[in-house]
């Protein structure tokens, strides 16, 4: 039972994957994206580790997803003419692909699948394990995080605020400057991806 | 360990600094925590501690690298202040060089895989946007992005091989990765391999080593004068200090597995940035392919891995960042709000501040690698622990494309000196910045007198 779903995930997350790549809207693109979120976030539940799942799904089938989508409409990107790439870059992006995956296939097969002990592999996901693990070996990473959390706020703030001026200035007219700079930002993102 | 709760809490004081409006002492503040960090980093010299279940070791080489990092972040904060102060966002650009230099320790002190990750991604975030800070400018931009998406591709890398190492050897942990790797008559699978190659590939991207070089052109010229010192010296000391942590002491087992790819891609990083730095017109373009050639001379080390490898990377790293900080400050002394200088803007230098063009003299034919300064000593401790490996075609090689180094790091010498400009007003330079070009005089003219000062150190 537990096989048939895995083939049956892993056929649908290849699929979608695959029209994530193939597929001209970056709408479409995106909604094959979440699927093949879905059907990963899927494969941990196979493996019994709910709390992965649970992140999995808010996180990446939620919280980033919308960001895509917000960032696509945004940019006004839901276009379907894409972007003209030569063909000497296609020929080195497929050369490079098909290199990577020989490696990676030629790595997995020759491993052994390991001996797992199921009894201690049915404890593995659950939250009390994992929260064992992050307050106690892992503390150090777990705490860590905050700084890198903290950089990358800052940073978000530093790039929004652009071009608001220190000194007092009435609302009406910070609001006029900040939404000229954001114009200028998305003109300037506009220019680069061209 | 002590550094890392200080320049944390430097980092969180420069934010709040902000709120309580006192933002006069900061500078006087980060410059002493910096110094203190770097103390007491020395104070726990020859004691091989680690922290937290064994995520960090600071044994004589952390130690060694992270307390350098210290100081030449002393340097940084006083070449760059001039730039940050006419910039209205002071303490944010503060908190995150700060931040940045935490994930810079994590990346030299790290004993487990996930610390390695973490610094990595500490020290890049803050970096991405620190290379758009000039919002205005499209090229800086432009540096902003193509940095962040090479360098998601890059960990991508990186995450993916530590994903398959673990996937063999079942931890995170340096040691245990290190024995279980060491044990004799084993057949690994290839999986192991497959994941310390993509790990080397990760972080050949982060000390743009050739193949992984072409983000470092673009993002060095685009980024602000200061962000790219920041980026050649202390980002390079940080990425090849964990590239080499690694590979000397976690993967050296399986060294007949790596030490060739290591090696072509050291040939490449010499013969290609040193090559392609002649035909650069823009200074800090050159200046981008120079760091990136000496990346690999950097590597040279790594391929003929020894015991004193660690000694004489530490001493290269050393010389390279003290001249390179001193060319950064004498470049954004010249350049001034003009970003993209050709050579020509370096054209009667010496009638113009002739202690500048002196300091830019000494600066270059340190990085140039010649006798008596720093950069020679460092060339050579380099080419003496190859030609010891029996690494003759190598050493031969970088002799080589040294001298093709000299041919474009004289252009600009000769610049200063035997050509004429038509602008002859001095230029002036704040009294921070002549102390600091003072220190990296002295520092590389020093270094290079009495090299046994940090050459038989780890």
């Amino acid at each position: 039972m537990t096989l048939y779903a895995f083939y049956f995930l892993s056929f649908l997350a290849v699929l979608s994957a695959l029209m994530v790549v193939f597929s001209r809207n970056p709408i479409y693109s995106v909604l094959y994206l979440v699927i093949t979120f879905v059907c990963v976030g899927c494969h941990y539940l196979l493996l019994s580790a709910e709390f992965l799942f649970a992140v999995h799904m808010i996180v990446y089938a939620g919280a980033i997803m919308v960001l895509f989508l917000y960032v696509i409409m945004l940019l006004n990107l839901n276009k379907e003419d894409e972007a003209h790439k030569s063909n000497y870059l296609r020929f080195a992006a497929v050369i490079s692909a098909g290199l990577l995956m020989m490696v990676v296939v030629a790595a997995l097969r020759g491993a052994e699948a390991s001996q797992v002990d199921f009894s201690t592999v049915s404890n593995i996901g659950k939250v009390k394990v994992l929260g064992n693990l992050l307050f106690n070996e892992f503390l150090l990473p777990f705490e860590i995080v905050s700084i890198l959390l903290l950089a990358a706020m800052v940073g978000a703030v530093m790039l929004a605020k652009t071009h608001m001026k220190r000194t007092a200035e009435p609302t009406h007219k910070k609001n006029g400057r900040a939404s000229v700079a954001n114009q200028n930002i998305t003109t300037n993102i506009k220019e680069l991806t061209k | 360990m002590n550094a890392v709760y200080i320049l944390s809490g430097l980092g969180i004081f420069s934010l709040l600094s902000e709120i309580f409006n006192i933002r006069k002492v900061l500078f006087p503040i980060v410059l002493l925590g910096l110094a203190a960090a770097a103390l007491l980093l020395i104070m726990d010299w020859n004691s091989v501690q680690s922290y937290y279940s064994n995520m960090l070791t600071f044994d004589n080489y952390a130690v060694a690298f992270s307390a350098g990092i210290s100081i030449v972040a002393l340097l940084w904060f006083m070449m760059s202040k001039d730039y940050f102060e006419n910039n209205t966002h002071v303490t944010d650009h503060f908190a995150l060089v700060l931040f940045s230099l935490v994930g810079a320790v994590f990346m030299v002190s790290y004993s487990n895989l996930a610390m390695l990750f973490l610094g990595i991604e500490i020290l890049s975030i803050s970096l991405y946007i620190l290379a758009g800070s000039k919002m205005k400018d499209l090229f800086s931009n432009e540096a902003a992005f193509k940095y962040f998406l090479m360098g998601s591709f890059a960990t991508g890398f990186l995450l993916f091989g530590i994903a398959l190492v673990y996937g063999v050897t079942g931890s995170f942990d340096l040691n245990i990765i290190a024995e279980t790797v060491a044990a004799p008559s084993v057949n690994f699978p290839s999986l192991l391999y497959a994941g310390v190659l993509m790990m080397m590939v990760g972080l050949a991207f982060k000390i743009s080593a050739v193949p992984f070089h072409f983000w470092a052109p673009d993002v060095y010229e685009g980024s602000p004068t200061v962000v790219t010192a920041f980026m050649s010296t202390i980002v390079k000391i940080a990425a090849f200090a964990a590239f080499f942590r690694l590979f000397s002491t976690c993967f050296a087992a399986v060294s007949s597995q790596w030490v060739d790819v290591v090696q072509v891609i050291t040939v490449l990083t010499l013969v290609v940035s040193n090559i392609t730095a002649v035909y650069q017109n823009s200074v800090k373009r050159m200046l981008a392919f120079s760091s990136v050639a000496h990346a690999g001379y950097m590597l040279i080390t790594l391929v003929a891995l020894n015991e004193v490898s660690d000694s004489a990377i530490l001493y290269y790293v050393v010389s390279y960042a003290t001249a390179s900080i001193a060319a950064f400050t004498i470049l954004h002394n010249v350049a001034f709000e003009n970003e993209n200088v050709t050579a020509e803007a370096f054209n009667g230098l010496v009638k113009r501040n002739p202690f500048m063009a002196f300091t830019m003299t000494v600066a270059l034919l340190s990085l140039a690698g010649i006798p008596p300064l720093a950069g020679f000593f460092a060339k050579y401790y380099i080419f003496t622990v190859a030609f010891e490996s029996g690494y003759v075609g190598l050493v031969l090689l970088a002799i080589l494309t040294s001298l093709i180094g000299i041919y474009y790091y004289f252009r600009i010498i000769i610049a200063m000196y035997l050509k004429s400009s038509d602008i002859i007003t001095p230029i002036e330079t704040p009294l921070l910045h002549r102390v600091l070009m003072v220190i990296c005089l002295l520092a590389s003219i020093i270094l290079g007198v009495a090299p046994d000062l940090i050459i038989r150190l780890i």
